[in-house]
This record gives structure tokens, sequence and C-alpha cells, in this order.
């Protein structure tokens, strides 16, 4: 299995306040691993360090075997989708927010039809009816469903997610437990949920931004 | 018709108007006391040494001595503006400067040298008014697009990275805080045009009847000031926002936290 993410002795900052200290984990591709820790721990911080959104103070972060710069990060960017506990959708439908991706110059002219569009809801257990509700009328747990679908849209395979079964009903977590179990896609998590971290292959424990444990 | 002129002793009475309101303010809780008094004496001493200024300015009515009072206008615009946004000067001087020049000027230009025609062109009487005027109200409508646009961007950090990381690039990713920021700055001048003279008699026509032309001719000089005014802010608020972006965000497209002064 390839490395895919490797943080070497990596600290980050923010101000006066040192984040993270000194870690160092690996993952592969297809690899799903997860953090856990308590609140303030730097958990989130490690995935918004790899999109190159904290600067990293000391150590090394590698993508795909190379050190985090302008081009690695567009590179994770093209292939990462990051995926919070109120994930945002950018639009007034959800049709519209599905398709939002597809009106930037990156991936104009690849829109996906309806039937596509469908499909991919119906794999995380969500109904075409939704297509054309009002993004602010569906649940939180729809909204991350929503987002996980149009990742997919994109063909996204490294998955960012932050307590992304927080939301959901057992029969909706089933659908997102399955679809993450897809080998070809690689997942970085923050969770808390324990049903979501039996899923996974590594698990992380932080505590105040060093790694306390591996598993 | 000759304009009657307020003698000192009014003046002082003048004063006595800010008194009632200090006091309610005083009373609601609001301590301004510093502030306000600062504010009205800093008014008063500022305008004092314009008039002064203003009057040799005149006077001697050189090209050079012009366009050295509408750069020096320009220049504490610039720190005017990015303090009131919350943006360190160090960052942005260059890229507020240019776009607030170009949009006070291009207006400036196109009043005296296609509408008014004053002789000569560069004549201080018309050019140092009007460029305080028009640079005025720019200065308020760029410390709103600027102050919106940051603080939005800062805010909804993860709307923005979720745009980026949706394949939106740089200014498509920023395209809808700056369209806010751009409404932000733009609606107070259009909400103005739109009740002018109903709700409101703007000063420069004030001014100008006050000072004994007619009310026909102050109405022409209000009108070609608004559309100007109207102009270099849409002007300077877009050139200000796209020339931003290339010092406040980093490598990786991030807004830099440095770009903001600490309050």
């Amino acid at each position: 299995m390839a490395i895919l993410v490797r943080f070497d002795r990596v600290s980050v900052a923010a101000g006066d306040r040192t984040i993270l200290r000194n870690l160092s984990f690996e993952i592969g591709e297809g690899e799903k691993a997860v953090f856990r820790g308590k609140s303030g721990s730097g958990k989130s911080t490690v995935l918004k360090t790899l999109l190159g959104v904290y600067p990293v103070a000391e150590g090394r972060v590698y993508f795909a075997g190379r050190p985090l710069d302008r081009e690695a990060v567009a590179a994770i960017r093209a292939l990462a989708a990051y995926i919070g506990q109120e994930p945002v959708l950018g639009a007034d439908t959800v049709r519209q927010a599905l398709l939002l991706p597809f009106t930037f110059k990156a991936h104009r002219g690849k829109t996906p039809s309806s039937g596509k569009l469908a499909e991919t809801l119906s794999r995380l257990g969500l109904a075409p009816s939704i297509l054309d509700q009002d993004c602010n009328r569906v649940s939180g747990g729809e909204k991350q469903r929503i987002a996980v679908a149009r990742a997919q849209l994109l063909g996204k395979r490294l998955y960012l997610l932050d307590e992304v079964t927080s939301a959901l009903d057992p029969e909706s977590k089933r659908a997102v437990l399955d679809f993450f179990a897809d080998p070809a896609l690689t997942v970085l998590s923050v969770a808390h949920d324990p049903d979501w971290i039996a899923r996974c292959d590594t698990v992380f424990e932080l505590e105040d931004g060093r790694l306390a444990g591996a598993a | 018709m000759d304009t009657v002129d307020i003698s000192q002793t009014r003046m002082v009475l003048l004063y006595g108007i800010a008194v009632l309101p200090w006091l309610l303010l005083w009373a609601g809780g609001l301590r301004l006391s510093h502030d306000l008094w600062l504010s009205i004496l800093r008014m008063s001493v500022q305008l004092a040494l314009v008039g002064l200024y203003l009057k040799y300015l005149f006077a001697i009515n050189a090209p050079a001595l012009n366009a050295l009072w509408i750069a020096v206008m320009l220049v504490v615009a610039d720190f005017t503006i990015l303090r009131r946004a919350g943006l360190r000067v160090r960052h942005f001087f260059l890229s507020t400067l240019a776009a607030i020049a170009a949009g006070t000027l291009f207006s400036v230009a196109y009043l005296l040298f296609l509408v008014i025609r004053p002789e000569p062109l560069y004549d201080a009487r018309y050019l140092v008014p009007l460029a305080g005027m028009i640079l005025g109200n720019c200065l308020q409508g760029n410390v709103i697009g600027l102050e919106r646009f940051y603080c939005a961007i800062r805010k909804n950090e993860n709307e923005y990275l979720t745009y980026l990381l949706l394949g939106a690039t740089r200014r498509e990713a920023v395209r809808p805080y700056f369209r806010e920021a751009l409404k932000a700055s733009v609606s107070p001048t259009l909400a103005s045009m739109a009740t002018l003279g109903l709700v409101s008699l703007p000063g420069m026509m004030t001014g100008q009847i006050l000072g004994g032309s007619e009310p026909w001719v102050a109405v022409k000089y209000q009108i070609a000031i608004m559309l100007c005014i109207f102009a270099s802010m849409s002007l300077a608020s877009v050139l200000n926002l796209a020339l931003s972006l290339s010092v406040a965000f980093n490598d990786f497209d991030v807004l830099r936290g440095e770009i903001f002064r600490q309050r």
C-alpha cells in the first residue's frame, strides 16, 4: 500500500498557541484512519493542515511522497473532499448544490445528467425527490450526505471527514459507512462515533496536540 | 448676493448644539465623551487648516501645487480606509492607493475636461473641492467594501475552503463575498441618490445656494457630483478588492491572518 499522506514531526501554531506538537503518522492509499481525542486536542487541525490552511511551523507534511508546496496542495485539493459537521452546500436547492462545482472553470462542460445525480444520491440513502428541495430545509444529516454525493460526482478519492456521522440516523449511517468501505477511497477522519471508529483501519489518539497512541 | 458670515461669538454658540446629544448619549449609558469631543476638535482644527491652506492654494493656483494637494488627500484617505477597515496599511497601501487614485482621478478628469471645462482646466477652485468630495465618498464605500469582504472570508473559512476543494480558483471562490462587499459598498450611494432632494438637501447644493449661486446651477452641479461619486466609488471599490487579492492570500490561496489589524 503506497503512502499517500505523511506527517513528519509536524508542529502547528496559531498565534501564541501550539495546536499540534511533533506529530508523526502515515496513511496509505485506501486506508481508513480516524483521529479521536478531547475537544481542542487538535484533531480538526490535522485535516486543515493537510489542506494547507494552517502553516507548518516545524516538521514536514508529505503528500504522495512530495513535500507540501503549492503544487502538492493543488493536487490534494483536486483529490480531496472536506466534509465537516455542518457542510457548506453553497446554493439554494440541492440540485444547484450538486451542480455548483460544474460552474467552476475546472469542471465546466462535465455536468452530470439528472439520472447520474439521482443514482449518486440513492447510494447514500437519499431519494431523488430531494433534488428540488431548498437547502435550508434539509437536515444536518442530509446535508452531510449531499456533500458526500457531490464529492463523489467529482470523483474525489481522499475524504477528510469531521464527525461525518454525527447527525445521522442508524439507517443513513449504515449507507454512509458502506459507501466509505470502498477500498478505492482513502479516509482521514475525526470522530467520536464508536460505529465509525470500528470501521477504521487505524485509530490515532490525540492529546493536547500530541499523538498519545495508535491502534 | 453676499453670504451672511458667522461671527466668532456665534461660532461658540454653534458648538453648544453638541452638548444636548452628548448628554443624551451619556444618560443612555454610552461613554463617548472622549471620542465625541476629540472628533469635534479634530474636525474644527482640520477644517480651519484647510480653510487657511485653500485660501493660498486658490490664490497661487499652480498645477504642481494642486496635484500635490490631491496626492496628500489620496495618501491620507488610503491610511484612513485601511485603518477603518481593520486592515494593516503595510500590506494594502499600494493597492488601495492605486484604486482610489484611479477612481477619483477618472471622475475628476471626466468632470473637469468634458463637462465643466473651467479656465484653466486645473483651476484649484474647481479641482480641489470636487476631488475632495468625490474622494470623501469614495473613502466610505471602500471602507465598507474592504471590511465586509475580508471579514466575510475570515468568518466563512469552511465555506471558502469548500469552494476551493470543489475546484474553484481563488477568484471563483471569493466571488460570493466580492459580490456582497460591492453591493454593501455602493448601496448607500444608490439609496442617497434615490432620495436626494426628497429626504435631504445635499451639502454641496446647499453650500452653493448659501454662497449665492442660482438654485438651478447648484442642482446641475449636484447631479454632476452624485454621478461622479457613484462612478468613482464603484470603480475604486472593484479595483481595490481585485488588487488586494494578490496580497491578502498566501501561496495556498489561504487568507493571511497577519493582514488584519489587532483591535
